[in-house]
């Protein structure tokens, strides 16, 4: 074969393959996709622009700097009806944070009680953890939030006749009503003193481990670090004269003044997220202890190591691999089902910013994507903080 | 020569057999676990009584209006009363055959791939399946067929979180395996893209698309289109489950072992003829469990619709509870059967979903 004929016929062969080549394709594909999305968002933008002026919608977030002109049930921060829609935004955000850091809090209780539980020797407690987690798993959340809402709280008694523990704490149809822990000069020593012991119980963790490193002896880090978080605030209350005092809540014509309040509304929705949430973490942890092979256990008595110790080193450490990421995404929905707050007013981000500032304004697309945006961060931020958990955690392989 | 005759085996003792034994064991092991024991049985012995007593024995089962309600317990009246919009919505009641109707279908559609021959299973079972949510909408709504003409409007009550819900999980299927192909391709424009979608309608709350869907997407479309509410409640639906679905499938992919798209690669077969004949089986084999589990979060979400004022079950409970024929306080009642029908539902599921899971598992671990 000539120079010329292999040529041609190389040149053939590139012709026929040009839409046989994978790169080519790969090329073609996404410029087609490129194309249709570039056509979807042209005529979604140029509809919605369209459909905007002609229902006399504003655009822009100029809507954040005049006054709301509602009032909200619960505010973390002064709030009153000539604030601005911006702190409408801010208010609501702190309650989201509120509801989803207590039911996360409680959830996690409740489901790495439950999760051990399953595992018990008891058969009724064993018993007890299954039913719990095939009940409330298996019911509609929001269905549990009306529940709560409707049926538990709104049937207890009235305010005069509320039902009281200890003469301190209350609980009626309006809410619950617990002591206040009121600071008086000095106290500030006493919330250094707690966040000194904090910082000398880093520091002696640290020292403990490069000490067992070096030399293989072990320091008690846990009993000594409680005792010091717990031992210099009290000391520094004892120093200071105890400059603490309750503020009783008081019943005042209809209902109770002063302590904190806590709305039926909250109480119903952490309720209900805590308990649901609670059995999805109460299956991870069961999945999580489960995915130890017994040999662990075995091997590690076999070394002679206390009951305690395996739990501690051998057990929870593994346990915690396949667990973690689990909390990771359960926490996540929690924080994204705490948005069914709007059922029952609770005023969330939700129910304050998509319910009541979108009626009021109008301006649907900004408000939406700024709580989308809002969730988003939130879920990221859970995401980011367990994900360098699961690092510590993760299993670390032979170098 | 003497036989030997061996004495009857002693029975066990008494201590760690029977059921004297398995109670020592399992109940009263150690002093703590007797003492956690006692509590445990005392609180069932305050509140089994008095609810057994609320739910049966002093509970009104018969009448047809609330004044059937006299005794302390359960007014059950209140739930057969408005069992009909419970089940069907205001769906007129003249044409609740079908509703009933299209239930039996979907079951028939579900049950196909078992009952066809083997080489029909995918040249019928698969379009049927992929046919029903459009042919059940058009049947229910009437007009295509002919039939009396029943505006969206009326649909409601518990059958309709089982369309939605099935009609949803149907469309999201082949949406979802794109989603999934489309992040694992090389090509890095539609690897984005991809990501971009998943991501998005699995971070947001779906109580915000839902949101988007009723007030957002009516902008969307051009000027003068009335989109149906239900119609955009499914569109939402469909792209919320697609976005959990591609991660499952994600997972599903990643059981794969290599060695079965080399096979494919050298037996010659296209990309497509790889994906759907051989990778789509075992992915949906494997990972037939996680489907069936976020189907059971897609079906216990679809009670969220009623805050956009979707008559589904709860909906229609809250409506029935407000009503001024029946302001006696049935909360409990009506939450209690509503729960009960999702349970039974979600719970069942999970019963397949374990015993499918249980059936894969080929790990050598007990």
């Amino acid at each position: 074969m000539s120079q010329e004929q292999r040529n041609q016929s190389q040149v053939a062969t590139a012709n026929r393959s040009f839409f046989n080549n994978p790169r080519n394709r790969a090329l073609i594909y996404q410029f087609l996709l490129l194309l249709g999305l570039g056509y979807f968002f042209y005529n979604i933008v140029s509809n919605t622009l369209a459909n905007m002026e002609a229902r006399g919608i504003k655009s822009g977030f100029d809507f954040l700097f005049t006054a709301s002109g509602f009032d909200i049930l619960m505010t973390l921060i002064p709030y009153d009806a000539t604030s601005t829609y911006g702190r409408t935004f801010v208010v609501g955000l702190l309650n989201t944070i509120l509801v989803s850091a207590v039911g996360i809090f409680f959830a996690t209780i409740i489901g790495f009680i439950m999760g051990v539980a399953y595992f018990s020797r008891n058969w009724l407690i064993n018993r007890l953890s299954i039913i719990y987690v095939e009940t409330f798993r298996n019911i509609p959340l929001l269905l549990q939030v009306f529940f709560w809402y409707f049926a538990v709280l709104a049937a207890l008694p009235s305010p005069r006749e509320s039902m009281s523990f200890g003469e301190s704490i209350f609980l009626n149809v309006r809410g619950l009503f617990l002591p206040e822990v009121v600071g008086e000069p000095g106290s500030n020593w006493v919330v250094f003193a707690f966040f000194a012991g904090l910082g000398i119980t880093w520091y002696i963790k640290k020292w403990a481990k490069k000490r067992q490193d070096e030399t293989g002896e072990q320091f008690p880090v846990l009993s000594t670090g409680l005792a010091i978080i717990l031992g210099l605030p009290l000391l520094a209350m004892l120093i200071t004269g105890i400059p603490f005092y309750l503020e009783y809540p008081e019943l005042k014509g209809f209902s109770f003044r002063g302590g904190v309040t806590v709305i039926p509304e909250l109480m119903a929705l952490t309720v209900a997220l805590s308990v649901y949430t609670g059995t999805f973490i109460a299956e991870a942890v069961r999945a999580g202890i489960q995915s130890v092979p017994h040999g662990q256990t075995e091997a590690a008595r076999s070394i002679g190591m206390k009951e305690r110790k395996i739990m501690s080193l051998i057990i929870v450490p593994q346990a915690m691999r396949v667990i973690v990421p689990l909390l990771n995404s359960e926490y996540q929905s929690l924080v994204k089902n705490s948005t069914l707050a709007t059922a029952i007013g609770y005023p969330d981000l939700f129910t304050v910013f998509v319910g009541t500032s979108l009626n009021q304004t109008g301006q649907a697309i900004e408000i939406v994507f700024m709580t989308m945006a809002v969730y988003f961060v939130i879920n990221m931020i859970i995401s980011f903080l367990m994900n360098r958990f699961n690092a510590s955690v993760a299993l670390v392989e032979r170098k | 020569m003497k036989e030997f005759k061996p004495l009857p085996a002693r029975p066990a003792p008494i201590q760690t057999a029977g059921p004297i034994g398995w109670i020592r064991n399992n109940l009263f092991p150690t002093p703590l676990n007797s003492l956690v024991t006692l509590l445990i049985l005392a609180f069932l012995a305050t509140i089994i009584p008095d609810l057994v007593s609320w739910l049966f024995i002093d509970a009104d089962w018969e009448g047809e209006t609330q004044a059937a309600c006299t005794s302390e317990g359960a007014c059950w009246v209140f739930v057969s009363a408005w069992m009909q919009q419970f089940l069907y919505g205001s769906y007129p009641t003249d044409e609740i055959w079908r509703i009933n109707l299209a239930i039996l279908v979907l079951g028939a559609v579900i049950a196909a791939p078992y009952l066809l021959p083997k080489d029909l299973r995918n040249k019928v079972g698969v379009p049927l399946f992929l046919a029903f949510p459009f042919v059940g909408a058009a049947f229910l709504d009437g007009r295509l067929f002919g039939l009396e003409f029943v505006s969206t409007d009326y649909w409601g009550g518990f059958t309709l979180n089982i369309f939605l819900a099935s009609a949803s999980i149907i469309i999201a299927f082949p949406l979802s395996f794109l989603w999934a192909l489309g992040r694992r391709s090389d090509m890095p424009f539609t690897k984005s893209v991809c990501i971009v979608l998943i991501e998005f309608f699995r971070g947001v709350p779906v109580l915000a698309l839902f949101f988007m869907g009723s007030v957002m997407l009516p902008l969307f479309f051009p000027e003068g289109t009335n989109v149906d509410k239900l119609l955009r409640v499914w569109i939402v639906l469909i792209l919320f489950m697609s976005g959990y679905m591609a991660e499952v499938f994600r997972g599903g992919f990643a059981a794969i072992p290599q060695g079965q798209y080399e096979a494919a690669d050298s037996l010659g077969l296209s990309y497509w003829q790889k994906t759907l004949l051989i990778i789509l089986p075992q992915v949906i084999k494997v990972s037939m469990p996680n489907i069936l589990a976020t189907f059971i979060m897609l079906f216990k979400n679809t009670t969220f619709l009623l805050i956009i004022g979707i008559f589904e079950i709860l909906s229609t409970t809250q409506t029935a509870l407000s009503n001024s024929n029946w302001l006696g306080g049935h909360a409990a009642e009506g939450y209690l059967f509503v729960a009960l029908v999702f349970w039974v539902c979600c719970f069942g599921m999970s019963l397949i979903s374990a015993n499918i899971e249980r059936k894969l598992d080929t790990s050598h671990r007990s």
